[in-house]
């Protein structure tokens, strides 16, 4: 089936969405990379849910948000966007910034989301080790840093092998400028989402890679800890981006953890 | 055409291979190369050379702050000016300048300037910069605020100076409920203002608006040409008439009783031009902190770097000027002719140029030098 590329308008903000798939609504936040659109995992879950993938304002192809400070400021908007989109209490997923951000909505208000899933988000200090300063590396430097192994990922070329042409170049500026307007002090991280985290209750998947080098595996533990009801799986010879590195794995957790009875 | 004197306080006392083994000399060089002993000399050495400067006959003083690198350990730019204040007479002393973007309190910053401006009697030209990338690193200020934190902590400024408290300030970035500086600037209405530029259209634009003296630094004429187009485009909105005063330009100048002293001597630049910029562009350009319009200038004003030139191409392209005072002249006059600019700022001591050089030049350009320019 083919997905559709939709402006759902926010307020006075025009936010760009992929929607595709069947049965119950699932929200899918992208992480600081941008919104890489109908990926392979993202086929295999739209098998199951109907998926709703907006690109964040800033970013790719959605309307500025030069006003945003923070991700709490992200997370309020894709609340609001819930409500803009009709989406009832949709399954949310992040990645990355996208799962800090999924995690900071559910704080402020657990009713307004089912299932969560967490894939190595950003948003707490580790206890011991440090999140990458992504900011201070070349993005070429930078990118085989988020992966376990370039060459074990079946989409490696189709979606980074390319040199960049005008456009995605202009709007992978754009995804930086952001990312940093969100995450740069205090970096990557909101001092007091620990306190909230208990709020919520919903069941919740948080998924890692043992080799990430961005968000170290620890911070995983602790969401786990924080959260009432959640279960944390760490993938091998994974490295940051999980659903791009082992698509196929990753899209099975995600669906078996949806349509479970709960815990497991 | 007025002459400034002004030296970035270089620390150049460590071993260059150990610092050539580091992917830049800012931020990653560790500290541990830092050498107490040379600093506190060397601090005693560049004040005295200010000094001189002072008494030699120059028309300015300037001074400049860089931090976490080991080309420019003056890390405050109103500490060193509050003590030239003091310890100098005649020379006006540029601020160039406040980083403003770092700045987390305005009102403290136009306290300090006006006490420097109060101890040296009126002598202070107020520079205002945005800064270069790694500041906002050694600060951990977003970037992406550089240009909107550089315009409200101006404007914070100089409603300090100009417009009487108490007030209060509830902008974007700054917010203060109580502001009433008992310490106002001895120049009324206030210090006159000066903005580098380098690669920022906008930049001169807005210098232009507000006649503030513009400054282009170490850029190839016809960029500075562009520059002050720039400016004067910016100028003429607001209705303004642009003169030689609004204008300026910076440039490494150092003179010796013969040619072949000056050349040796004007070589230790070369080491400014390259090891202190070498480093990924992420250091000196964080993300956001360029608009676009400000990337695609950069990119055309430097289509080869500094750093890729050599010494003889420094000295033809005029980045570097070194000769005898009759020489010295001659290219001064030739800049003046290129550019019509009121002001040349030199930097005129850098990296291991030893004290006895420095003097000596300091003294020449006093002796014949500066006379000789004051009429161009």
């Amino acid at each position: 089936m083919k997905p559709r590329e939709q402006m759902i308008r926010v307020a006075s903000t025009d936010v760009h969405t992929w929607i595709g798939g069947q049965g119950d609504p699932l929200l899918v936040l992208h992480g600081a990379g941008g919104n890489r659109g109908w990926t392979r995992w993202l086929q295999r879950v739209a098998e199951r849910f109907t998926v709703w993938a907006p690109t964040h304002p800033g970013f790719g192809l959605s309307g500025d948000a030069d006003w945003m400070n923070g991700i709490d400021d992200l997370a309020r908007f894709h609340l609001w966007f819930i409500d803009a989109a009709g989406l009832g209490a949709p399954h949310v997923l992040g990645h990355s910034i996208g799962g800090w951000t999924a995690a900071e909505m559910a704080t402020m208000s657990p009713a307004s989301i089912g299932r969560l899933i967490l894939v190595a988000p950003a948003g707490l200090k580790p206890e011991h080790g440090e999140i990458l300063d992504i900011f201070y590396y070349p993005p070429s430097q930078l990118l085989p840093m988020t992966v376990h192994d370039p060459k074990s990922i079946p989409e490696w070329d189709a979606l980074f092998g390319a040199p960049l042409t005008p456009q995605p170049q202009e709007i992978a500026v754009r995804n930086r400028e952001m990312t940093a307007r969100l995450t740069w002090k205090p970096y990557m991280h909101d001092p007091r989402l620990d306190r909230f985290l208990p709020r919520v209750t919903n069941t919740a998947l948080i998924v890692w890679g043992r080799d990430d080098r961005i968000v170290p595996v620890e911070c995983g533990e602790q969401y786990r800890r924080l959260l009432p009801d959640a279960r944390l799986v760490v993938l091998e010879r994974c490295g940051h981006l999980p659903p791009v590195e082992q698509p196929d794995v990753f899209a099975d957790l995600v669906i078996g953890f949806l349509e479970g009875d709960g815990r497991r | 055409m007025k002459l400034y004197y002004f030296s970035e306080m270089p620390h150049h006392e460590y071993p260059d291979g150990e610092a050539d083994q580091y992917p830049s000399l800012r931020l990653e060089f560790p500290n541990r190369f830092f050498d107490r002993e040379k600093a506190h000399a060397n601090y005693q050495r560049y004040l005295t050379e200010y000094e001189f400067a002072d008494r030699a006959g120059y028309d300015g003083l300037m001074v400049n702050e860089h931090h976490s690198t080991p080309s420019c350990v003056n890390v405050g730019v109103n500490m060193t000016a509050a003590i030239l204040a003091r310890t100098t007479r005649r020379a006006k002393i540029l601020l160039l300048g406040n980083i403003l973007p770092i700045e987390e309190n305005p009102v403290r910053l136009a306290e300090q300037i006006a006490m420097s401006d109060l101890i040296s009697g009126g002598r202070v030209l107020s520079g205002f910069v945005r800064g270069v990338g790694v500041e906002q690193w050694w600060s951990n200020i977003n970037p992406i605020h550089n240009r909107e934190r550089f315009e409200e902590c101006h404007d914070l400024i100089l409603k300090c100076w100009t417009e009487p408290g108490p007030f209060r300030w509830e902008g974007r970035h700054y917010h203060f409920r109580h502001v009433n500086p008992w310490c106002l600037p001895l120049q009324k209405p206030h210090p006159p203002v000066w903005i580098p530029g380098t690669a920022s259209p906008e930049t001169a634009i807005w210098a232009g608006r507000r006649g503030y003296t513009f400054v282009p630094f170490l850029v190839p004429f016809e960029i500075a040409r562009e520059l002050f187009d720039y400016y004067r485009q910016g100028a003429a909105e607001a209705g303004r008439t642009v003169t030689s005063d609004n204008l300026g330009f910076l440039i490494c100048a150092v003179t010796a009783a013969t040619r072949a002293k000056a050349l040796e001597a004007g070589r230790h630049f070369v080491w400014r031009m390259g090891p202190t910029l070498r480093g990924p562009a992420e250091f000196f350009s964080p993300v956001g902190m360029r608009s676009r319009a400000g990337a695609r200038f950069a990119l055309k004003a430097r289509p080869r770097s500094l750093a890729a030139m050599s010494y003889e191409e420094l000295l033809n392209g005029h980045f570097i000027v070194a000769g005898t005072p009759d020489e010295v002249i001659d290219r001064f006059a030739r800049v003046r002719r290129e550019l019509g600019v009121g002001h040349l700022l030199l930097e005129a001591q850098e990296s291991r140029m030893d004290h006895p050089t420095t003097m000596r030049s300091i003294e020449l350009m006093g002796a014949k030098v500066i006379p000789a320019v004051a009429s161009l």
